[in-house]
């Protein structure tokens, strides 16, 4: 062995802690590194201490890198306990072994890949009930899991006591209460890591019919593999297509056997079979609660803790949410930003200010017509995309921003995602589905990307249906509320048509399309008055990249649409619409609306804004329901081709175009036919 | 870093699999990968101002 190679041991040892023992000599400890290293590897929800724990273990001498394929990272690094070298991994993320996201896969193939002598499921103590679902997974994979209740502290603190002792022997795992932020009891983890023994844990029983499959699929298993037959039957018959994969990879056996067994045991049942699972493994888990851990003294939960439950419990958070959106967004945004800030800026500044002095300018500068309409024509990158852009919807965006900020620095927002949550699943629809339904509000193009997050092909077509459909993106919201608000009916009742639409389609949707309804799962920060610097600097920073993104594409759209213009094409566009437009009741006009709405949802709103003085009550509602519902922007459209496929892009959008004139024309029909004045 | 919606702790600086695909490529925005959320990092010209600001300050009281 060289010196080089002699000092780069010596580097490397020094950098690796070492626990259990006192001094090494150097040639021993070469030795011992040129035996196989015990792999550990740490499992655990988000948010639970696992990189704490694992910095502690370690010393945070952190290698990262990539799973292969993709771009999921998770750290390793390394120590010595009792003796023995051990390589140590931080997964990413999981909450159950039947993986949600890529993150949970990647942590459920590293358990079946890396084969660990040891797992450390880092655990919540403080959200017992809601991490032992996991461990029951792994003791029932017979992987060889020690338990760690992490943030013991925390627990203890809201009057939690949990006996430990009771719960090792019930699982028939080691058990190890920790906090990873003071270190307390990671010696005592450290000692059971190196006297790890593995043994046989907590068996589940489930149904007759699910044990009956387990059994038949056991059966059919004959390889080898990291995890038991019979979890490895068990995320079989929850369709895991990992495990799926896996089996068919392996096995002889001729797959459809196993199919069938899944398929006839999931006809048996109205739910699905990975939520009869999680049931299951949930009700076992609040078992273990109850047994094993209680609150010994009544914890006073304090105002914020309360405003917090009564803002995710339905009845009383959806009036908080109305109260929230009257004031946030229809009185701040609607009224005052929409309209006042609006008209000093887009009428006092641009209408009567700088707009006729540019004008005069460019008319008397420029000789050439096209040139000058070019400028400051109908279409004009002055008059029209500048004048939009800054005069219209900044205003609109600023005041939305600064609600957005505050309800974000509060903490209001996963609440509401929460809430949400809840409400959804009332009429058939997925949990997760309700983050990139959120976003849309900012906008549908960027939280369609955001779908990929949706474990389904399902709950990916439905999200970025209804998002194409019905969720107006801010500007539109906010010229919708400006100009309907000296119409305080027609408000309601385009809130009604609206709402009715997105529950009704989504409904129908999820029936046309069964499947699955995964798990929602989300970290609750504490509720916070937010900090007024936070709050600017978020609505300061929003409104810069806004400006950034907005303008040069108002900019290029009224480019556009002069270029059209100049050729005659755009004429030709406004007489074919001209009739669909009349047919719902609006005058010609409108048609510019539709056709910015187009190119982006803002544009559209802001046309309507524009148009909204040659408009009765009757129309203004009309035009408001169909710019609401009317297909998505070019931009949206182009990332719902990217991520649904051209196929399911373009229907989608035939629907939506269908679907927003005909209700427009149904509403027009109903309110003209009876009289109705607004 | 946390992200301000669900509470996932990441790192920032990790390209993800999410953003791939988005037709702004190369933009500074950072996004949850649990949930999506987008996070804006601050514009440098802001971070500057206020950088001016503390100073301006600071002299001031000294």
């Amino acid at each position: 062995m060289g010196t080089e190679t002699i000092k780069s041991w010596i580097k490397r040892f020094d950098r690796k802690p070492s626990f259990g023992e006192d001094h090494l000599e150097l040639s021993s400890k070469i030795e011992k590194e040129k035996r196989k290293s015990k792999k550990l590897v740490l499992v655990g929800t988000p948010n639970v201490g696992k990189s704490l724990l694992f910095n502690r273990l370690t010393g945070a001498y952190v290698t990262v890198s990539n799973y292969p394929g993709t771009t999921v990272t998770s750290d390793s690094g390394s120590c010595d306990i009792s003796g023995e070298s051990f390589d140590i991994v931080d997964s990413p993320g999981m909450y159950s072994l039947s993986s949600i996201t890529e993150e949970e896969r990647i942590s459920k193939l590293m358990l079946l890949e890396e084969e660990p002598d040891i797992l450390l499921h880092v655990a919540d103590a403080k959200n017992l009930e809601r991490m032992l679902p996991l461990t029951l997974q792994l003791i029932e994979a017979n992987l060889p899991v020690i338990l760690v209740l992490n943030m013991m502290d925390e627990a203890e603190k809201v009057g939690l006591r949990i006996d430990h002792a009771k719960l090792e022997k019930e699982l028939g795992i080691p058990v190890v209460p920790t906090a990873a932020t003071t270190g307390r009891g990671v010696a005592e983890l450290i000692n059971k890591i190196g006297s790890y023994k593995p043994k046989t844990g907590y068996n589940i029983k489930y149904n007759e019919a699910l044990e009956s499959a387990i059994n038949k699929i056991s059966t059919l298993i004959s390889d080898e593999y990291p995890i038991s037959r019979r979890s490895l039957s068990l995320l079989l018959l929850q369709q895991d297509e990992d495990i799926e994969k896996l089996v068919k990879d392996k096995e002889d056996v001729d797959y459809n056997k196993i199919k069938k067994i899944v398929n006839e045991t999931a006809s048996k049942f109205r739910q699905p079979l990975n939520y009869l699972v999680k049931l299951r493994l949930q009700g076992e888990a609040s078992e273990f609660v109850s047994s094993t851990s209680k609150e010994v003294e009544k914890v006073d939960i304090g105002f914020r803790e309360s405003l917090s439950r009564v803002m995710i419990n339905p009845l009383t958070g959806i009036p908080i949410l109305l109260v929230i959106l009257y004031f946030g967004l229809f009185w701040f945004v609607g009224v005052f930003g929409a309209g006042d800030l609006v008209g000093l800026v887009e009428e006092a500044f641009f209408g009567e200010l700088i707009n006729p002095w540019i004008t005069d300018f460019v008319v008397n500068t420029i000789p050439y017509v096209p040139i000058q309409e070019f400028f400051v024509g109908d279409y004009g990158v002055w008059t029209l995309g500048i004048t939009y852009a800054i005069g219209i919807i900044l205003p609109i965006v600023t005041t939305f921003f600064l609600v957005f900020s505050i309800l974000e620095d509060s903490g209001y927002l996963p609440r509401l995602a929460l809430l949400i949550d809840r409400v959804f699943k009332v009429v058939g629809l997925s949990g997760r589905a309700v983050i990139p339904m959120v976003l849309a509000l900012g906008c549908g193009t960027m939280a369609t990307l955001v779908t990929r997050t949706l474990k389904t092909r399902r709950e990916r077509t439905i999200a970025t249906l209804l998002m194409a459909l019905a969720v107006p993106c801010t500007a539109q919201l906010g010229v919708i509320f400006a100009v309907l608000a000296l119409y305080p009916n027609a408000l309601w009742l385009w809130a009604l048509v609206i709402l009715f639409n997105y529950i009704m389609v989504g409904f129908v949707a999820s029936k046309i399309m069964p499947g699955d309804k995964p798990v929602f799962y989300m970290e609750l920060p504490p509720l916070r008055v937010p900090r007024p610097s936070n709050v600017i600097k978020k609505t300061y920073t929003r409104l810069i990249w806004y400006i950034k993104e907005v303008i040069p594409l108002f900019i290029l759209i009224s480019i556009v649409l002069w270029g059209l213009m100049l050729a005659g094409i755009l004429d030709v566009i406004i007489a074919l619409i001209a009739p669909v437009i009349n047919a719902i009741g609006l005058p010609v006009e409108a048609s510019q609306t539709f056709i910015l709405g187009f190119f982006r949802r803002d544009y559209g709103a802001a046309g309507l804004y524009d148009i909204q003085g040659a408009l009765n009550g009757v129309q203004l509602l009309v035009a408001a329901i169909v710019v609401t519902l009317f297909m998505p922007c070019v931009a949206q459209f182009m990332i719902m081709v990217k991520e649904r496929g051209m196929k399911l892009a373009l229907l989608i959008a035939a629907f939506i175009l269908v679907f927003a004139f005909t209700i427009g024309f149904v509403v027009n029909l109903i309110l003209t036919s009876l009289g109705v004045v607004l | 870093m946390k992200c301000a919606l669900c509470g996932h702790v990441f790192d920032e600086n990790k390209r993800l699999e999410i953003c791939k695909g988005c037709l702004g490529s190369g933009c500074k925005k950072i996004r949850c990968p649990n949930c999506g959320y987008e996070i804006l990092p601050e514009p440098e010209i802001g971070s500057k101002i206020v950088k001016f600001l503390k100073r301006r300050f600071k002299s001031e009281n000294k």
